[in-house]
């Protein structure tokens, strides 16, 4: 294979795990285009993403989505070098309308295709920001359907699982109390606004998994359910509660949490370099209390901007041209989109 | 979205459909078969259709248009030859077309004794699928509803729905045939959306619509709406509507979205049956899910008023209604000449309340 070429080869991207049907372009390690429609406008009805309301929308962006992430870097199809798709964890449904929209492209193009991991995805886009190659590093990916903790040794073939949530994902939690908060969904976003005008030390919210012998047993694990319940404890106790405040302290209790366990697996590991992930990366309060944490720590921090962390199709892309990069043989034709994990695993990273 | 135009037939056309437990391609040309491949899996049509495809482009790499066909069928199977198709045919800057897949099961040449049949497939959830043709030709969009439909129609049924219901024995016709299909492309009728048929389960349906009871203060509005849709098949008076709001054991419901009414059903309750007076939705809002609402809504007053039936009058040849009422378990029980003005024949319908 031609090193130049595939060095620089043009990948294009498509992400459809969740309710953005999204594609980015990608050349070598140039972000060219990343095109984003939601349907989170129809699930704000609902406090929640409705699956096949998310496949039928999907389906209807796709070819839009394609040909304006084409307008955007100024390319044609004759360009893409490979096609890389999310092919899971995400939401069977969702999932299968990007994978076959890929299947399509490709077949068409008679180019390769990259079914990629969705985790390992929210990771490689920090390719973008950087000169020297991603790995090694310690990886803390929160979203909406995921809160753990990585060690990237390769981040197209060798990740190891250090920690992950035993209840609900950290985004989950933003969600529901935004939700018994009636801040409106989705929850992140929300409650990031509302904590700006609140004191982050007026009620005092347990951090799960942190009690000693928790730090043994589960190092890098976390829990929110017990926060999630002293919330709704504290609300029902409190008739005039302050919501800003108490937006504030739940906010204070997870990123607390997240950076303690995030930074003891950099110490653990002996890896001085951490990136952050996922959409909760987003989190204004997140980004600035990890900075300070990280500098006192001697610990490199990596965050991408916050338009990369929510769910995108340039993170696809990111990884697809890693795989094509590194050599890594193109998915068979036919691949399978799994929604889920295995336990405690990452599963697979190229399919 | 899709670019359509209908090409002449030495055009090389690649036909998918997965609507039904079984994935179909084929690559055709002139109305023959270069490639024709199919596999049976109601779980595997997103491993199964790119295999299929790729198969069939190394015997034929050529394409010129792309057929779809748009369902009915499970979502998430129909999704994935849908969201393929449409895909492919954006790689290769291809028109592409689509059709409704009932539309291809049945070779009507070769039923040609048989004037009237219906074409029934698999919904799940203890539904089918259905549509009723005449010579050939589709009668009304497709519906979905209980099997017992097929029943109730007393016409020769066709497709996987109607031999799982045990109304058909009929093993020949019963997958989308992508040769029927490709023989469809200039008469039938096309799809740019899939015909989903249902909504999903968490919506909300009708979408931001109000019901309520009807008024006095309504009675101008409901009028105008009146004198819209029954232009010329004998439209209620204004002292109509006052009557019969103002009459004894009657139900006026009225549906309404942002101040306007867009809909209206009216019931009358006498000895121990509810008749039906009237059944309208605005035409610019039809086809969202209103009538079905406000017919529901009706069924459950009549229920209240423990109504061991609930009749109606419809004319006959209103094709939007006939297959609402079909879904609801309606039957014809007789029909009566001249009902709505000369030449305009009312069916009378029953549903029994059990």
């Amino acid at each position: 294979m031609n090193n130049y070429l595939s060095d620089q080869g043009v990948v294009l991207g498509i992400e459809t795990s969740c309710d953005e049907t999204a594609v980015g372009i990608v050349r070598g390690k140039n972000l060219l285009a990343n095109v984003i429609s939601s349907s989170v406008e129809e699930h704000a009805r609902f406090g929640g993403v409705v699956p096949e309301v998310a496949s039928r929308a999907h389906l209807e962006a796709m070819p839009v989505v394609i040909e304006q992430a084409l307008a955007q870097a100024g390319l044609a199809l004759k360009d893409v070098d490979a096609i890389a798709v999310t092919a899971g964890p995400g939401l069977i449904g969702a999932l299968l309308v990007g994978v076959s929209a890929a299947s399509g492209l490709a077949l068409a193009l008679g180019k390769p295709l990259y079914g990629v991991n969705h985790l390992a995805a929210h990771i490689a886009v920090d390719i973008f920001a950087k000169d020297s190659e991603i790995e090694p590093e310690i990886a803390l990916l929160i979203s909406g359907g995921h809160s753990s903790i990585l060690q990237i040794s390769d981040i197209t073939s060798n990740i190891q699982v250090l920690g992950a949530t035993m209840d609900d994902a950290a985004g989950e939690a933003f969600d529901k109390i935004a939700r018994i908060l009636e801040l409106g969904f989705p929850g992140g976003p929300a409650i990031d606004l509302a904590a700006r005008t609140g004191d982050p030390k007026a009620i005092e919210f347990p951090r799960g998994l942190t009690k000693s012998q928790d730090l043994i047993e589960h190092p890098f694990d976390f829990s929110f359910s017990g926060l999630k319940t002293a919330v709704s404890r504290y609300l029902s106790v409190t008739p005039n509660f302050i919501r800003s405040d108490v937006a504030a302290c739940f906010q204070e209790a997870v990123v607390d949490v997240l950076l303690i366990k995030a930074l003891a697996a950099c110490r653990e590991t002996g890896i001085q370099t951490l990136v952050i992930a996922g959409g909760v990366a987003a989190n204004s309060r997140l980004r600035l209390l990890a900075q300070d944490r990280c500098a006192v720590a001697g610990v490199l921090l990596r965050v991408p901007p916050a338009d990369l962390c929510t769910d995108n199709g340039a993170m696809v892309a990111a990884l697809g041209s890693l795989a094509l990069s590194r050599g890594i043989p193109a998915s068979e034709i036919g691949i399978s989109a799994r929604s889920s994990l295995p336990m405690a695993g990452m599963g697979t990273i190229i399919w | 979205v899709g670019k359509f135009e209908v090409v002449s037939s030495k055009n090389i056309l690649l036909v998918i459909d997965t609507s039904s437990t079984r994935t179909s391609v084929a690559i055709i040309q002139d109305r023959k078969p270069i490639i024709s491949l199919h596999h049976d899996d109601s779980l595997a049509h997103g491993e199964v259709l790119p295999r299929l495809v790729a198969k069939a482009l190394e015997v034929e790499n050529r394409i010129d248009q792309v057929i779809i066909g748009m369902g009915p069928g499970p979502f998430t199977g129909l999704r994935v030859g849908i969201s393929f198709a449409q895909i492919f045919a954006l790689g290769r800057n291809l028109p592409w077309l689509g059709l409704c897949s009932l539309d291809a099961i049945v070779d009507p040449s070769a039923i040609s004794a048989t004037k009237k049949y219906l074409v029934a497939t698999d919904a799940r959830r203890k539904e089918i699928y259905w549509a009723k043709y005449e010579n050939g030709r589709r009668i009304f969009e497709p519906h979905v509803s209980a099997p017992q439909t097929i029943q109730s129609l007393g016409l020769p049924a066709f497709g996987e729905g109607a031999i799982k219901y045990g109304f058909s024995q009929n093993m020949e016709f019963l997958f989308p045939n992508p040769i029927l299909m490709a023989n469809l492309i200039s008469t039938a009728k096309t799809y740019s959306l899939p015909l989903y048929l249902r909504r999903p389960d968490a919506y909300p349906a009708p979408h931001n619509v109000k019901f309520r009871a009807m008024t006095a203060q309504d009675l101008e509005s409901v009028f105008a709406m009146e004198l819209l849709v029954y232009e010329n098949e004998s439209p209620w008076s204004l002292g109509q509507f006052e009557e019969e709001l103002n009459g004894k054991n009657r139900w006026y419901l009225i549906a309404e979205q942002e101040g306007k009414i867009i809909g209206y059903v009216g019931a009358l309750f006498i000895d121990q049956n509810t008749d039906i007076t009237t059944l309208t939705v605005h035409p610019e809002f039809r086809k969202k899910g209103i009538g079905r609402e406000l017919l529901r809504r009706l069924i459950d007053w009549a229920r209240t008023q423990r109504s061991k039936s609930v009749m109606l009058e419809m004319r006959i040849g209103n094709l939007e209604a006939e297959p609402l009422y079909l879904a609801f378990g309606f039957v014809e029980i007789s029909r009566r000449s001249d009902y709505y003005g000369p030449g305009l024949n009312a069916l009378v319908m029953r549903k029994d309340l059990v």
